[in-house]
């Protein structure tokens, strides 16, 4: 069974780290603002935030530390990963999750915080929430509905997400537990301790930056490694700055992710808000969602 | 000649007692016995198909005539001339074209023409039953690595990671002479030479020596076969990887694949090739070297380990026989690999 960490109540306190790349002050300042000005919480800063050590926000010691400090305080009640970057591979298997067992928070991120929610939902089924990170609050973006969708999910409001239908779209209806995140980091994790499962679920996936024949290449590992044959439904998010080779590789994102699950039966639907752009819903890994594909709209709901 | 602008790598490989295709066993810790293919005799034919990128018949041209000149007979596929997108046609077009290679029992060895991208999608196409009863050798690298390693993990059948047709020079008077002789490389290899190699001391290598079938390829393959059927058996064998246009945190990242996989916990020894790696203008601190990236994750291991080992997406790119067992020797003075 999957457990929920509590929701949280106005004046509960979020704490904020990098556990990736490095992320100046100012970049963090009005996501903190807006956690304890209008979403009232309060905050406790880490100190990876505004840290930096090459291209990391700390050397592996101190990532380490902060992260393990927020997990271990008592009086967090969720950890916000203000950036994602790369280096969670570097010290996840250094992290100690067995204060978190006891006493679940939830966990917020996307991008490279994909292998903390797949490494947690796998080894200890605990609920951690795929969401926008410090950067989403810049520019005023803060009052958007995506935004919003983190403060709501963190106060325990069950919201439906719809979006609308993409002609690539396979109709259907699915139930199951919510997986997901970056493709990339999904395949990375293929093999390793932090090995996503996805048999009898809905999975979700997004990407940024990569070259087609990669996606291609990914969706065919995630194939031959058996996690797209039973899912109970795909959710297929934004797939942004696709890159294409000299020699062009002749199929878009689309149509590369609808011929790799051709021959499945779930339904599966495309452009849904979850991605590296401003269309990006918070979404429960590891809570039962229910997946209606249907012919004018697509409706994700708890 | 800038010979230093190359990775500062030495080799000869020498002529040692013709093996007239006997088959070679070794036992890994995974309990396969590998077998070699027979070596290749005069008048024997050199199937050459394109089961990744396209390539034209005019860009195999040299290396139709250069095996031509030892001695081989050359069957062209159907594939070369083909084209869908980047791929040398279809991927029904390729896998047949691969399967009858694999099938036509004249055909003694299968020389992919190019890499690129599309081995992975024809993999599991393809039917491996005749290739079984009578092994081939198959060469190629890069791409085809995903064909070393499924040979690795399901039979246990040696093949060749070498340079393809499309590193041929065009002109051989104006070749460097390691083009030539890494290409020659791929002759002896045919033919049953022992190979020896030798490759300049990196002073961060780690010394020793150790016995193991020869396996590896492209790193960032072996990442994305990870967890499929293809995925590579490193246990007691000798791992190398070599990779190109990668950033430096995404050569961390598949390190920490092969760590967190269990790959490297139980190697014999580990060469590191060429590794070009691509800068990143916005990220370029990564403050690690490449010998950096690669010694922390084998800490805890005591098995020899050397950089700048001749085989990559470079000039220096000599064929190396996977699955036979090899002896590689790391002192401070001297690095090689022998052939067993």
């Amino acid at each position: 069974m999957i457990k929920i960490p509590p929701y949280l109540q106005k004046g509960d306190t979020i704490g904020l780290v990098c556990p990736a790349g490095f992320m100046p002050v100012e970049k963090v300042s009005e996501c903190i603002r807006v956690l304890n000005e209008d979403w009232r919480f309060t905050t406790k800063v880490g100190t990876t935030i505004g840290q930096q050590y090459h291209y990391f926000s700390g050397t592996d010691e101190e990532r380490i530390e902060d992260l393990q400090h927020m997990l271990d305080d008592e009086n967090v009640k969720a950890i916000l990963c203000a950036r994602g970057g790369y280096g969670l591979s570097r010290i996840i298997d250094k992290i100690d999750f067995t204060n978190f067992k006891k006493n679940p928070k939830w966990i917020i991120g996307f991008s490279d915080v994909t292998i903390l929610h797949s490494h947690i939902y796998r080894n200890y089924s605990i609920s951690t929430l795929h969401a926008s990170m410090a950067n989403a609050f810049n520019d005023d973006e803060y009052k958007n509905e995506f935004v919003h969708s983190l403060q709501y999910a963190l106060e325990g409001k069950k919201i439906k997400y719809q979006c609308t239908q993409h002609e690539f779209n396979k109709k259907g209806e699915g139930v199951g537990e919510l997986v997901g995140g970056n493709l990339s980091l999904l395949a990375h994790l293929v093999g390793t301790d932090s090995d996503i499962k996805t048999k009898g679920r809905i999975l979700f996936i997004e990407d940024i930056g990569e070259y087609l024949y990669n996606v291609d290449r990914m969706m065919y590992q995630l194939k031959r490694s058996g996690k797209l044959d039973k899912l109970a439904g795909l959710i297929v998010g934004g797939f942004t700055d696709m890159k294409d080779t000299e020699r062009p590789f002749g199929q878009t994102v689309h149509e590369i992710i609808r011929d790799a699950v051709a021959e499945y039966d779930y339904p599966v639907c495309f452009d849904f808000p979850v991605s590296h752009e401003k269309e990006n819903y918070a979404l429960k890994i590891g809570v039962g969602y229910k997946l209606k594909v249907g012919k004018n709209k697509v409706v994700l709901e708890e | 000649m800038k010979r230093k602008n190359f990775i500062q790598s030495s080799i000869g490989v020498l002529t040692a007692s013709y093996l007239p295709g006997l088959p070679e066993f070794s036992t890994g810790v995974d309990e396969v016995s590998f077998v070699s293919p027979s070596y290749l005799k005069q008048g024997d034919i050199i199937g050459i198909t394109a089961p990744a990128g396209y390539i034209t018949r005019d860009e195999i041209r040299s290396a139709v005539q250069k095996m031509e000149s030892w001695g081989y007979k050359i069957t062209i596929g159907d594939t070369i001339d083909k084209r869908d997108f980047t791929f040398g046609g279809t991927d029904e077009e390729r896998t047949k074209d691969f399967q009858q290679m694999l099938d036509d029992p004249k055909i003694k060895a299968i020389m992919c023409a190019r890499g690129g991208y599309g081995v992975v999608r024809i993999i599991d196409k393809l039917n491996w039953e005749k290739f079984k009863t009578k092994p081939k050798w198959i060469i190629g690298f890069s791409d085809v690595t995903v064909i070393h390693s499924h040979l690795n993990k399901n039979f246990g059948i040696a093949s060749i990671h070498s340079k393809m047709c499309n590193s041929f020079p065009d002109d051989w008077s104006l070749a460097e002479p390691i083009q030539i002789e890494t290409i020659e490389s791929i002759q002896l290899a045919l033919s049953g030479k022992k190979m020896i190699y030798t490759a300049t001391p990196n002073p961060q290598n780690k010394l020793g020596t150790a016995d193991g079938v020869l396996i590896g390829g492209n790193l960032k393959m072996l990442e994305t076969l990870a967890g499929t059927k293809s995925d590579i058996n490193t246990a007691g064998k000798i791992l190398f990887v070599e990779d190109t246009g990668e950033y430096m945190y995404s050569i961390d990242r598949m390190f920490w694949n092969l760590k967190r996989t269990g790959k490297l916990s139980q190697l014999k020894g580990l060469i590191v090739g060429g590794f070009k790696v691509k800068v990143d203008p916005d990220s370029d601190d990564f403050g690690r070297t490449l010998q950096d990236v690669v010694l922390e994750k084998l800490k805890a291991y005591r098995y020899p380990v050397c950089f700048d080992f001749p085989v990559g997406h470079q000039k220096n790119n000599y064929a190396l026989k996977c699955g036979v067992k090899h002896r590689l020797e790391i002192k401070s003075e001297n690095v090689s690999l022998k052939e067993i």
